[in-house]
Formats: structure tokens, sequence, C-alpha cells
């Protein structure tokens, strides 16, 4: 059994406190008579300190929305309204919910639970069109939280031999690939914003002490430290000036990365004739014909391919845009009809927020996930991307502790590793490298609305079984 | 059998949240009384021996549907003292699962224990499964007073070999722990389901010595904690269930945290207080049928008159998982869909593990029929169960009954802030075993209210089944020739409609 991955959480608050999702308001009918101080069990209602014969303005922000106060004063004096301020967090891809939750994830690395079910929409777009199946009874479950029964998340980047051949001493025969194996099903990918120097040393502390990598321009990879958590993104386009840095990078790099070019397997021969045994990566926009373009990269030779979708995880075709995880669906697929999906490793970033995320990532074909906003979120941004209009962060990032921030991202990643054994320990797996393209235990919400429901209320189908 | 009473329980608070606001202004109001006089449904009024009329009750309130009416107060005030407003509590309250209709509708019906007409009271807003799923009524003809006196709303929860065990109501209390749920809670689900002759569940949580005077109408839960369990619990109950997964949480065990653990609870448990009680999932003594039928055997050798029920999630096999349960010896088999769930769970398994109720049931069903056995196993479903509507919509899928959860919280007061499982529990006195807390809620109060809350689901079933022509609930199982599914109405249909 390989040594058991643990990460080290140590809370670390927020430094701008977080906006709470409720407005309670005080109206002039108040008589100061304290009933809201003795009914909330939040501390939302306080006499003043100075005067204690009235009552503070009401600490909103610790409100969890139980109406009690309000229901219960005398005077009907109080009113509870949704926080605007939070409502308006984020966009509709990364929601209000996402980024609190995000938020308490980093400060805390607790698992988020909450009582009264689940309160959202019975199915969504995208990532949520799909549920994870769950074992019981005849398929033997694994009881993975709290380290009941061990279930490894660890992964492997890099390529892989077909056959094992041996030699007359019984020794092996063939070369065998370098793989860099990280303990997470997650990378870092380069934050879409916000980027600033104590937001990358943030990042690379987090990766080095998860032990996973975290992907950085070329020209900036040779001024940092934790060059072992470090991959260089070289545009291929544009080799020429930058052969002495990826002279350097490849020695020291656990692996390096191209942007995807029509030139870009030469790119990627050149390199290799550097250094035969790097780990290399392509990046390739998520467009049309997506599939054939991995399907030749591979048969090329290459072993890593990192597929990018936008933020939002939507695909990058100028006509008719898909999810993310029907373009995972349509590589894998290829790769595995044209025998080639065991030589490559798949990584795909864009959309990935929330853990379930990774997992129904990897269920539809992936090998890993890079994620890019949630670093940020971890960090304590809002998502109002005023930096993008070249405003100040509310939040100051520039002005981050990069060793608070690390703990941060480090807190993040715990809980979102304590949330993925629990799909797996559901599903019955002993860890993710299973997972890989496991449809069969995914619920695809239009397949199994076809597969029960077309029987019931499609008409014809239903008059023709009664006959 | 003889029903229970419906007797008025209003709200245990003081300001009852209703949609619209009355407002009165007090420095314009002279005490006159028209409005105490004319308005029907109680919103004014001046007690005996008052001079000034008390606060108005806006819940009661119509709101802009009074208008038009004679005794629209508004109008009517002499004075133009009153106004009626938006009440801002009422935007609010609620969310795409349980909007603020379904959660006010819920507390009126536990109120009065009357029926509530109108779309807003059958649905959510979810936007699919039951949400989309509607009744087909060949006439709206409701039949006379007689007629559907005959209508019955019993079910039988044994269809194999033995002692038939009749329920009046086709719904029984799901199993909430105590621990997850106060003892007053446990105490008023159990009086209510005495009084109308059904069940209710002791959760995995043990069985508190109060409970002993419903033995008759007590479930009692083995899970895989098996957290206050013994023989002499099992030999008391009828129904025993066997709890391998549960909706909220499927693929997991139960989660009581620390704070919650407090030392009542933790003797019950036979734990530690403060420590927090993850239930291990699966049993590690089951991994196969066999092991299942081996568990089902140990139950009947103990308690030999027990039905069995076997509790389990939606998971994409749950079709094969019901048919190996009935050859396991099982009576009941009792699918928790991923919607329910009254106490703590992970964001992530609520919102992602298995598959909604919606389309376990059709699949359970129908994989029984297939089997010849469907008439042998007595289906129950929950899991998301909101209103009479829903669970007749359960049924006609191929249930046989539902089984309740957060509704009847919901009935005793829950808002679903969702904030069960932190700190002290539930603020408002339900989910919650905290002694100050508890005392928020009084037993035969919450009784009243889940007594006037069966009472009018009952009458919405009874209203159902009359515009469907059947004399029984019996006959509705797996009609699919009674619903319709918005996704499935050509364009032509939708404009008609």
């Amino acid at each position: 059994m390989p040594r058991k991955y643990n990460i080290t959480v140590l809370p670390a608050p927020p430094r701008v406190p977080p906006p709470g999702k409720y407005v309670i308001v005080r109206s002039e009918e108040c008589i100061n008579c304290g009933r809201c101080t003795h009914v909330c069990i939040y501390g939302v209602h306080q006499r003043l300190e100075k005067d204690p014969r009235c009552l503070a303005e009401p600490e909103s922000q610790r409100c969890k929305g139980c109406f009690r106060c309000v229901q219960e004063c005398p005077r009907t004096a109080l009113t509870l309204m949704d926080n605007e301020t939070y409502t308006q967090l984020g966009d509709s891809y990364w929601t209000p919910e996402i980024i609190t939750t995000t938020w308490y994830q980093a400060e805390t690395g607790k698992v988020p639970v909450s009582g009264a079910g689940y309160a959202g929409p019975f199915s969504g777009s995208g990532f949520d069109g799909m549920w994870t199946d769950m074992s019981e009874i005849v398929r033997p479950t694994r009881d993975g939280i709290h380290g009941r029964e061990y279930i490894s998340t660890s992964v492997d980047i890099g390529g892989n031999v077909r056959a094992i051949t041996f030699d007359d001493q019984g020794k092996i025969g063939v070369p065998l690939p370098r793989t860099r194996s990280v303990p997470l099903p997650i990378i870092f990918e380069r934050p879409p914003f916000g980027r600033s120097e104590p937001v990358y040393a943030a990042v690379a502390k987090a990766a080095a002490a998860l032990d996973t990598v975290m992907l950085v321009d070329a020209e900036e990879y040779c001024e940092r430290s934790y060059a072992a958590n470090l991959v260089p993104v070289f545009v291929a386009a544009e080799p020429g000036h930058a052969r002495k840095e990826l002279e350097s990078c490849l020695k020291t790099a656990p692996m390096v990365e191209f942007t995807y070019d029509r030139a870009v397997l030469k790119v990627v021969a050149d390199a290799r004739s550097i250094t035969p045994g790097s780990i290399i990566s392509v990046r390739v926009p998520s467009g049309e014909a997506v599939e054939e373009i991995v399907a030749e990269l591979v048969a090329g030779g290459v072993e890593v391919i990192h597929l990018c979708a936008d933020r939002n995880g939507r695909t990058l075709e100028s006509t008719e845009s898909r999810f993310v995880t029907d373009m995972i669906r349509t590589v894998h697929r290829y790769l595995v009809h044209l025998k080639m999906r065991d030589r490559v490793t798949l990584v795909v970033s864009g959309g990935i927020a929330l853990p379930e995320h990774v997992a129904k990532a990897v269920l539809c074909g992936a090998d890993l996930t890079a994620i890019d906003v949630p670093l940020l979120l971890a960090l304590g941004c809002q998502y109002c991307r005023d930096c993008l209009h070249g405003r100040a962060c509310p939040v100051g990032l520039k002005d981050l502790d990069p060793d608070y921030g690390a703990q941060r991202i480090v807190n993040l990643m715990a809980a979102w590793r304590n949330q993925l054994l629990e799909i797996l320990g559901a599903m019955g797996l002993r860890e993710v490298r299973r997972l890989r393209g496991e449809v069969g235990r995914a619920i695809v919400c239009e397949e199994i609305q076809k597969e029960t429901f077309d029987r019931i209320f499609v008409k014809e189908v239903f008059n023709h079984a009664k006959a | 059998m003889q029903r229970p009473e419906i007797r008025f329980a209003p709200s245990r608070f003081l300001n009852e949240i209703g949609e619209v606001e009355v407002k009165r202004a007090v420095s314009s109001c002279i005490n006159c009384g028209m409005c105490a006089s004319i308005c029907p449904f109680g919103v004014h009024d001046r007690k005996a021996g008052f001079n000034r009329i008390a606060k108005p009750l806006s819940y009661l309130c119509i709101g802009h549907a009074c208008e038009d009416e004679p005794f629209y107060c508004v109008d009517q005030c002499p004075r133009k003292a009153l106004s009626l407003v938006e009440n801002p509590l009422y935007r609010t309250i609620g969310d795409r699962r349980w909007t603020r209709d379904l959660i006010l509708g819920t507390w009126k019906q536990a109120e009065t224990g009357l029926p509530l007409t109108g779309l807003r009271y059958e649905i959510g807003d979810s936007g699919g499964g039951f949400d989309r799923i509607f009744f087909t009524f060949e006439s709206a003809e409701r039949g006379d007073a007689e007629e559907r006196g005959m209508i019955s709303t019993a079910i039988n929860l044994n269809k194999r070999a033995g002692e038939q065990l009749k329920i009046e109501v086709p719904f029984y209390g799901g199993g909430m722990s105590f621990g997850s749920i106060s003892l007053s809670v446990m105490l008023a689900r159990a009086k209510a389901a005495q009084a109308w002759g059904t069940f209710t569940c002791t959760g995995e949580g043990g069985y508190p010595e109060p409970l002993r005077a419903y033995d008759d109408n007590m479930i009692t839960q083995v899970a895989t904690g098996l957290f206050g369990v013994s023989e002499e619990t099992i030999q008391r109950v009828r129904i025993v269930e066997l709890k391998y997964a549960q909706g909220a949480k499927p693929g997991l065990g139960g989660h009581l945290l620390g704070d919650k653990v407090t030392a009542d609870v933790a003797r019950m448990r036979e734990a530690v207080p403060g420590c927090s009680l993850f239930s291990p999932f699966p049993f590690h003594s089951v991994y196969s049928v066999e092991d299942h039928e081996k568990h089902i055997d140990w139950i009947k050798t103990i308690n030999p008159e027990a039905l069995v029920s076997v509790k389990v999630s939606t998971a994409r096999d749950v079709d094969m998982v019901a048919v190996g349960s009935y050859y396991a010896g099982a009576h009941i088999i009792h699918l928790d869909g991923s919607y329910g769930g009254t106490g703590a769970a992970p964001d992530i398994a609520k919102k992602n593990i298995a598959m909604p109720i919606e389309y376990a049931i059709p699949k359970v069903h129908a994989f029984l029929k297939e089997e010849g056995i469907r008439d042998k196993m007595t289906v129950i479903a929950s899991g998301g169960i909101r209103t009479a509507y829903d669970a007749a919509k359960a049924i006609a899928l191929g249930a046989d009954g539902v089984a309740l959860g957060t509704t009847e919280l919901v009935a005793l007061g829950c808002v679903r802030c969702g904030s069960c499982e932190s700190s002290r529990g539930c603020p408002r006195g339900i989910a919650t075993t905290d002694p100050e807390l508890t005392r928020a809620l009084d037993v035969d109060w919450g009784a009243q209210r889940l007594i006037n809350l069966y009472a009018s689901w009952r009458s919405t079933f009874v209203e159902i089944l009359s515009k469907l022509g059947m004399r029984s609930v019996k006959e509705l199982v797996g009609r699919y020739e009674c619903l319709l599914h918005l996704d499935y109405l050509t364009e032509k249909e939708v404009r008609t409609d």
C-alpha cells in the first residue's frame, strides 16, 4: 500500500469578511425589548456595549435566515432580506454559492455540510446534467471518509508502454517512459486574471506543499523557486527565441507544455532531441474536430494533451459551442476507438469550479483536471473582474501574504480531496484512476429520462407496449 | 376507523409570515372596528374587552385578490388608515424545491387541516421531475359527497403471506433519529401516526423510552451504526427497517456532528458526548444478496411477526436491489431519492450522488412487474415528496405509498434554512436536542399540526381519486396513463393547454 497522502489543514480566516447571505433591518418600531437577543442563537442581535438600554445594529453577516427573530418580534420591527451584495457576486456560472463555498473551504479545509436536503434545481446544463452512481448491497463500496478505507487519488502524468518485454537476464527490455505522479487529479493552471507576484508565489507554494504542479509562462519559469513543481508553457509558434530557455527548462522542469500549432509536432520532436526523456504536453484549445487533432498528436508521440475550454467550461468552436463534458466524452471515445487512449494523459481545464466537476470530468474520460478560477477564489477573490478593467482589486490581492494564500489553497484542496473520496467511496472505487471514462457510473439526466420516461410519457410507445 | 379531529393550530410564533402585509397607520386609525366587522378571514380583530384593534394578522389576508370584494378593508376604512404592501419576507423565504408558496402552504394546511387549491401549492420550481409531471383528469367532476366518502386511501404494507398490515393513509413518517431531531418532535410524530393509524420511524439513533407508548405505530431502524439497536427494541415493533443507504447522502453513512451529540443523545447511542458520529457505509457484513438475506433472517428470528422494510437509495441498479430484497425475504422496499434528507449531509452528496426518485420509482415498478413479483412487494418512495400531489404522482409512477420527512418538519414550522447540523442545531427548535431550543415546541401542538397536515393530504387524495374515477388509492399504482410530462407534450398540445 502506498504511503497515505495527507494534507495539513490550518484555519486561514478571510482578510475581508465575506458578505452575509441576508440583511436584517431593524425599523424605528423597535422598543429595545431584547426579545431578539434571546431567540437568536447566532449572535446577530446584541445590546449596545456603550449603552445597554439600546440594541446594536444587527450583525447581519452572522444571520442564517431562520426567521425566528422576525417572527418573534413583538413590534414586527425586523425584516429579513436577501443581501444584494451576496446575490450579485460572480455571474451565472461562478454563482454566489460556488464563490462562498470555495471561501469557506479555503478558510476551514472542511467539507461543506448542511441540513434540510437539496434545495437546488432538478438538474441543469453541463456538469449539473449528470449524477454519479453509488453502490449498495450487491457491490462492495468503500468507506473512504476519514480514511477508514484507503482510497487513492493519485494519477500519473506522462506516457505509457503498450507492452513490457524482458531480456535474457529478466530485465525490462523496453525503455520506460518518464511519468510524474501527482497525488490529486488536479494541477494548477495560470489564473485568467488577477495575476501578481504574491498570487504566483502563493499558488506555487501551495503546489509544492501538495506535491502537484503549476503551469507558468515560460519566460517566468527561470525566475522562480519550486522548480520541481512548475511546468513552463511555451508558445509553439515562437520556438526560436526561446531555445535557450527551453533547454534549461527541459533539464529541471517536471514537464513542459507547448501551445498547439500546426507545426507543434516538429517543435516536440526538436525538444525530444534535447532531452529524450522529458514529459511533453501539448495544449489544445477545444475547437472544431478537436478529437482528430488529439489523435494526430498522440499518433505523433505526444504523451500528454491539455484540452482547454473557456473559464465557464464552454468549448471554443466558432459555431456551436459545447460544454466541456461533451468534448471530453467525444475525445475519450475517439481515442478508445483508435486504441490510443492508454498512450496519452488527458488534462482538462475550463469551468472546473467544484470537486464534483473534477470527478465528473474524470468520469467523462479525462485523467485529471487543471483549475484556475478556484485558486483565485481561495485567495479571497470576489470574481468581480474589476482588475480586467484596470480597476483596483477590492480585496487587494496584490498585498497578499504568499504563505497565507498558499495555506488557503492547501485547505481548499484538502476539502476537495475529502469530497472526491466521498464520491469515489460511494461508487465503490479504490482509486481515481479507475474512474476514468467509467460512464457506466454516471447517470446522465437526458439518458435516464429517455430510458425510464419514454415508455411512460411517449404516447405511441405506451400504446404499443399496451397492445 | 375513527378519523382524528382537526383542530386549529396556529403558528408557535407571534408573527406568521404571509404573502402580503396589511399595514395600519396608528396615527390615522380611530379604532372604529369597521375592518374587524367586515373581514371574513380574521385579519382584523378587536379582542373582547379591548378598545384598540389588534395588530393585523397579515398572513390570513388573501392579498390583492381581495381588491374587488365588498369587504376590502383598505377601501372600506373610513380613515384610509390601512394599506396593503408586499411582504419583503415572502420574497426571502423558500428555495427552488420548496418554494415560498409550498412552505407557507404547508404551514397553512398544518394550521387548518384544509387543502389548498392552486398550482403554486402543487409544484415547486425545480424545473424537472414532479414539477413537470401533472395529472390528466378526464373530467373535472368531483363526484358527490357520498361517493367521496366511499373512497379509500388505505394501503396494505404486507403483500406476502401472513397478516395484512393496513395503514389508513398511503404515507408514513420516514426515519429521523433522536439526535437529528428532538424528542418532542419524535413524540409529536408518533402521536399523529397513532391518531391516523399509520407509522413513524425512529431513525438510526435508538428508541427513546417515552416512545414505548406508541410501539404499535413505530418503525425502528437498524442502520449501519447500529446506534441504540437491541433485540428488545426490535421485538417491540411491527415493522423493522434495515437502512442500507439514505437519499440525502447516498453512499455515505449517517452524520451527526459533535455539537448535537448531547449527553442524552450520547447515552442513547452509547457514544461520547461532543464527538461527531459518522456511521460506516455500507454494512460491513453485507456484500451480497445472500448476506442481505442473512440480515433479514436475523431480524425475523428476533421478531418473527415484524415486517421487514429495506431502505435503499436510488443507485443505477436499484431495480435489481429491489428484486434481490424480495428474494431475501423483505416485505417493503423503501426507495429514498436524493432530494430529501433532514439532517446533516455533505453538499456534494446531496447534489450529485444517485438519481432522482422520479426515475427510480418506475424503474423498480417495471422490473418487479417483469419478474412477476410486483404484487408480493410493497414499494414506498421518499426523498422530495413535498405535497399530496407529489405523493399521488409517485404512486401513479408505481409506488404503493410514500414516506415523509421534511414535509412534516415544515408543518412543525421549519423554514428550510439548512442549519440543522450546525452548533446547537435548529434555531426553531425542531432539528435540535439543545434543552433550551427544544422547549420552543410543544408535543401536543406538534401532533395536532401533523394530524391537520395528514387530514389535508387525505382530502387532496380523495379529490384526486374522485376526479380520476377511482375508488381506492390502490387502483392508482402504476397508472402511467393518468400522468403527463411537460417535456413530452407536442408543441400543439402545449399551446392548447
